[in-house]
């Protein structure tokens, strides 16, 4: 195989790569502030894309529509947590995991009656030829991927290191008890932090539905591609949900380019349960021992 | 389960496999046998489901895949090597219980959401796996002509004797299920549910006994699914899809947690609701279709009403109705 081809390979790896890492961050974030692993992050993928292409439909302009449907989407995660989730705020992980096994369901359901079964495209954000850079092709919606990638981990990063609002999350990460004593809004946090779950989630799918198209059912796969991506790096920390989506794409891609193209899905969920298995607090995580 | 008269049970009890037992009698409409039969095999999953996750306080998102495992297992044995039925469903049932165990072994150890994500990744390398293995499986295909079941010169070709063999299974299954959580392993179970380091402290091997019990729920979800390869004669991968394990989930969840009757209630209901157009005589065509359009969206939101309102579902409803007592087991 060639030097091209095989870079070939590590941009679509690295392409895949940050959109599993958009899903990835989503997973982490709502973990970091309820313990809780949401089920229904791959619909938030799902309505972005979905949304968008709606949006479009109705006659709005592209770049609107996009916006639209990350906020749509938004709207849709913050509802969901403030009706479904906080009534039973206080019961143990497994009651909260089949409310949003129960969520995804219901979206995923309504999402097929709103927009149809059929697979929907989105135009790209940039018409025009791919560039070629050392005999590798790169779509130019493939630098949106980036791009945007780029923009939601700074500002994540952001939000966490230099804001209030950033370090109550982190405090509710540590202890819901401590936080409420020390004047969060524990409620707020966790509803906002599904509220920015579904806005990376829905940022994904958005971008990277002109490469792909889009239908009511890719959200379970890609919810489980980022979970595994997530689990990679360690959940619980943004930056690790990067290299954990990075790495997953990678190992995708080159999976396809030396094994098969067939098995590259199992390849991901293989990894996933080993990680799981060996190692399950990720590559740059630490080992926590359950509390008491 | 203990609030009730121990012979009002009993009447009950009795009456219902009366009903059950006698619908091959009352009817001969093929169709509607077939429908109950698939009542019958969803019950025997649920068994083993509610064992795990309803005693035991585990979650499973992955028990279509060994439904599945099972279903191809005794489909592939008979169809390709002629292998006597009797033994292709044994195997089924075998290799659906050691991929249970397989996975168990190393995730049960993990916490709750892990064990979902990884049984949830099972289900879909399954998923592909039966796709991919056109060899065995024959792909989107799917395989056919798969035999009646068969016992020496013994065929079970009707759709009544089909029925009658399915729930003669089921209610072993339930007899069995019903034995366990009753004895000494069921006691274990219930600790585990109720506080993983209580039940460590008073001396339950935590790890053994989740491995266990999922490994004989993964074999009932493989044995029906030989018994539904047979009585079908078709498979193919869609019918072991993940929508179907949630949906298993959601029978039991619905049903009720630390309770055998509640759980088979709710899947009885929840299989019948995609039928609804053959059990209600009058109703329209629309409106069967719209009920059936909507069945996965009334599936989810009765399981999300479910843990928020009732949180020991249907079981804790009827308890309280009858004793007016607070309820004992719910998800936690």
């Amino acid at each position: 195989m060639g030097s091209a081809e095989l870079l070939q390979f590590a941009v679509a790896g690295l392409k895949n790569g940050s959109i599993y890492a958009l899903v990835a961050l989503g997973f982490t974030l709502v973990f970091g502030s309820t313990g809780i692993i949401n089920f229904a992050q791959g619909e938030f993928f799902m309505l972005g894309g979905m949304l968008a292409v709606f949006f479009v439909k109705l006659g709005l302009p592209l770049p609107l529509a996009v916006v639209a449907g990350v906020l749509a989407t938004a709207v849709v995660g913050l509802a969901f947590e403030r009706v479904a989730l906080r009534p039973r705020r206080d019961s143990g992980p497994l009651a909260l995991i089949i409310i949003t096994i129960g969520g995804s369901m219901v979206l995923r359901s309504l999402s097929r009656h709103a927009f149809g079964g059929n697979e929907l495209s989105l135009p790209a954000f940039t018409e025009g030829p791919s560039i070629v850079v050392a005999g590798a092709a790169i779509e130019r919606q493939a630098l949106w991927v980036w791009g945007l990638t780029i923009v939601a981990v700074a500002g994540l990063s952001w939000l966490y290191s230099k804001t209030k609002f950033g370090r109550s999350m982190r405090a509710c990460s540590l202890s819901h008890e401590a936080s409420r004593l020390m004047g969060i809004d524990t409620a707020r946090i966790v509803m906002v932090s599904f509220g920015l779950a579904a806005v990376l989630g829905a940022l994904a799918g958005v971008v990277v539905a002109p490469l792909t198209q889009t239908s009511f059912n890719v959200g379970a796969r890609i919810g489980l591609k980022g979970f595994a991506a997530a689990i990679l790096g360690g959940l619980g920390n943004p930056i690790a949900a990067v290299v954990g989506g990075l790495a997953l794409g990678l190992v995708e891609s080159m999976s396809i380019a030396f094994i098969s193209s067939t098995y590259k899905d199992v390849i991901a969920l293989v990894l996933l349960l080993v990680v799981l298995f060996v190692r399950p607090e990720g590559i740059l995580g630490r080992a926590t021992r359950e509390k008491v | 389960m203990g609030t009730v008269a121990p012979r009002i049970r009993v009447v009950l009890l009795a009456a219902a496999s009366l009903v059950i037992a006698s619908v091959p009698f009352l009817t001969d409409d093929r169709y509607l046998l077939k429908i109950l039969t698939f009542v019958g095999l969803n019950a025997i999953v649920v068994a083993g489901l509610a064992l795990l996750l309803g005693f035991a306080g585990q979650i499973s998102m992955g028990h279509a895949a060994f439904f599945g495992l099972g279903a191809y297992t005794s489909a592939y044995l008979t169809t390709a090597h002629e292998v006597p039925w009797l033994l292709a469903v044994a195997a089924g049932t075998l290799l659906a219980a050691t991929g249970g165990l397989l996975l168990a072994l190393p995730s049960l150890r993990l916490k709750g959401h892990y064990l979902a994500m990884a049984t949830l990744g099972f289900n879909e390398i399954m998923s592909v796996l039966f796709v991919e293995m056109r060899g065995i499986t024959g792909g989107n295909d799917g395989l056919s002509g798969i035999p009646f079941p068969s016992i020496g010169s013994l065929v079970i070709d009707s759709p009544a004797a089909i029925y009658i063999l399915v729930w003669a299974v089921a209610a072993l299954a339930f007899v069995g299920a019903a034995n366990l959580v009753r004895t000494r392993p069921g006691r274990a179970m219930r600790a585990l549910h109720g506080s993983e380091l209580g039940a460590l402290a008073s001396g339950v091997n935590t790890v053994g006994l989740k491995v266990q019990v999922f490994a004989v729920s993964a074999a009932l979800a493989g044995l029906a699914g030989a018994l539904y390869a047979h009585s079908v004669g078709f498979i193919s991968p869609s019918q072991f899809s993940l929508e179907f394990s949630i949906l298993l989930v959601a029978m039991v969840v619905v049903g009720g947690t630390g309770s055998l009757t509640g759980p088979f209630i709710a899947a009885v209901a929840l299989t019948l609701l995609q039928y609804v157009h053959a059990l209600i005589p009058g109703l329209s065509k629309d409106a069967a279709a719209l009920i059936q359009d909507w069945e996965v969206d009334i599936s989810g939101l009765v399981m999300i009403l479910t843990v928020i309102f009732v949180p020991g579902g249907l079981a804790a409803f009827l308890k309280r109705r009858r004793s007016g007592a607070g309820v004992e087991g719910e998800i936690a």
